[in-house]
């Protein structure tokens, strides 16, 4: 796999960087997934966290990987472990758990197929990727957008503007789903 | 021209090498990785996902150097603040299984 | 220290089969405490009681650690400073509504890990949580529907009646300050709130999903769901 997009006579050296990040992710997604002991799960899927928001930002998705650290580092971890703090713990002799031969079979099966449709895929930072030379959608967004809304953020000019109403809906979602965990839980307060 | 730009060894820039040592201290967070999964206590993974997290806000600090974008800073200061967070809950679920909570 | 710890820490359930059961809840649990294991740490004291408002509850809570507080006083208003800075300055930089709200409600969660959920719950009336979420909401809509009063379309912000500064530019700003950001901030706060009170598990070891009418509620504690609160919530809560 060549990195097209780096003019940097070290291509070696960026892929170290990603090589290293794709590790410790997936390293972290089978922790979470195998862990037995539901505390430590919910621990290494913070680690995973973590793993998944210096891989955005390498990516140079900033605004993604803001998102993933407010939520997962902020939000996500407590939730889990305010959840867990209302159930009781099974000790486990096991560190983790035995494997499901005919669902890793399966899952195996998946990951092959998905493996198979790689070389289709546009090398990363490829200027010859459709979702990057598309003269209609990202090329109009990224030369208008300051033309037409003023701020320098291209995502929030998208997010805000251009797709205002699909924002309104998300924000929409989210505050059903505050009403919804009231339902769910017999209350009608919040606090 | 920033510093980041100029040729130290071979044509090897600062910032190849920044991001060099971001691999190596991603390889040292896989390292720790084995202390927050097979951790005998609880103590122990808090701890390791407490030293993830600080190895993080370096990476993320070399990589916004190394990529010449100030602006990702945020995301290591957000992680910087909020790492403390995610210690203290875990410290304190640990107590009486979240009964202090 | 480690196995004696993690040992009293995380197998204290009543599932446990173990010797040491007999201590666990039971009513001599205060009568044979300060023989067991005298070289508990404070925070400890009262070995297999639990709770920390027992009556044979005798040190200092862990609640009040000597660390977390001041150091959560500390942090605290650089936190909350640092999502503003993230909701306000979205435009300009990676952030925007939905990841500055999640720091503004994650500073909460901090103060009430430091200082205790009941504190906070007294502190953060319920009022103010859905304001947020209902308020932002509202705000939203309404900067999307005033375009449309005046015959344009929805959020067709260069019609915004905003004098001066420029209405596509503050109008987008307007819907990431005061609809985004408190919509999540305050549906965030009120998720954690949620589950902190949430369904109690008291004894049986699994929420049942019936609201505990008669349960042994404190009178000092300032509940007012008119016992919708089950009792392990209020122990749990007595934490402050």
């Amino acid at each position: 796999m060549t990195v097209s997009g780096f003019a940097s006579p070290v291509v070696a050296q960026v892929t170290a960087v990603e090589a290293s990040l794709l590790a410790f992710v997936v390293f972290t997604a089978l922790a979470t997934a195998l862990a037995r002991d539901v505390l430590a799960a919910v621990i290494v899927f913070g680690a995973y966290s973590l793993g998944m928001a210096a891989l955005y930002t390498f990516y140079r998705a900033p605004d993604v990987a803001l998102t993933e650290a407010a939520i997962s580092a902020g939000v996500t971890t407590l939730l889990l472990l305010l959840t867990l703090a209302k159930t009781t713990r099974i000790d486990h002799e096991a560190a983790f758990e035995s494997v499901n031969l005919p669902a890793a079979g399966a899952a195996g099966f998946l990951f092959v197929g998905l493996l198979l449709t790689m070389g289709d895929i546009p090398a990363i930072g490829s200027p010859d990727a459709p979702v990057w030379s598309n003269p209609d959608v990202s090329q109009w967004y990224l030369a208008e957008s300051y033309a037409q809304t003023h701020v320098e953020n291209t995502v929030m000019a998208v997010l805000a503007a251009f797709r205002g109403f699909d924002t309104f809906g998300e924000a929409v979602v989210v505050f059903a789903g505050g009403i919804a965990a009231l339902i769910v839980l017999h209350r009608e307060v919040f606090a | 021209m920033s510093v980041v730009d100029a040729a130290l060894v071979a044509g090897y820039t600062v910032g190849d090498f920044l991001l060099l040592a971001a691999a190596g201290f991603t390889v040292l967070a896989i390292g720790m990785l084995y202390r927050a999964v097979k951790g005998p206590t609880m103590q122990d993974r808090v701890l390791a996902v407490n030293v993830l997290g600080t190895n993080t806000v370096v990476i993320l600090a070399m990589l916004s150097a190394a990529l010449s974008e100030p602006t990702f800073l945020d995301i290591a200061l957000v992680y910087a603040l909020l790492n403390f967070l995610m210690a203290i809950a875990i410290s304190k679920f640990t107590v009486e299984r979240g009964g202090v909570l | 220290m480690s196995d004696a710890v993690d040992d009293t820490d995380m197998t204290d359930t009543p599932a446990d089969p173990t010797g040491d059961s007999e201590a666990d809840e039971s009513p001599d649990a205060d009568g044979d405490r300060d023989d067991t294991e005298p070289d508990l740490p404070p925070h400890r004291a009262a070995s297999r009681s639990g709770r920390l408002d027992s009556e044979t509850r005798q040190g200092t809570p862990y609640t009040e650690s000597q660390v977390i507080m001041p150091t959560v006083k500390v942090v605290t208003p650089f936190a909350f400073t640092y999502g503003l800075f993230i909701t306000f300055h979205g435009s300009g930089s990676p952030g925007g509504g939905f990841q500055g709200g999640a720091i503004m409600a994650a500073v909460v969660f901090m103060i009430a890990f430091a200082f205790g959920i009941e504190a906070t719950r007294d502190w953060l009336a319920n009022t103010v949580v859905v304001a947020l979420a209902v308020g932002g909401a509202l705000a939203f809509a309404g900067i999307g529907l005033v375009p449309v009063a005046l015959g344009g379309a929805f959020l067709q912000y260069d019609l915004l009646p905003i004098p001066i500064l420029d209405p596509v530019k503050y109008g987008m700003e307007g819907v990431e300050i005061i609809g985004i950001a408190p919509i999540v901030s305050g549906v965030l706060m009120g998720l954690f709130f949620l589950l902190a009170s949430g369904f109690d598990s008291e004894g049986s070891g699994f929420g049942n999903g019936s609201i505990d009418e008669d349960g042994s509620i404190d009178e000092s504690e300032p509940i007012e769901e008119g016992g919708s609160l089950g009792e392990g919530a209020a122990d749990a809560g007595g934490d402050r």
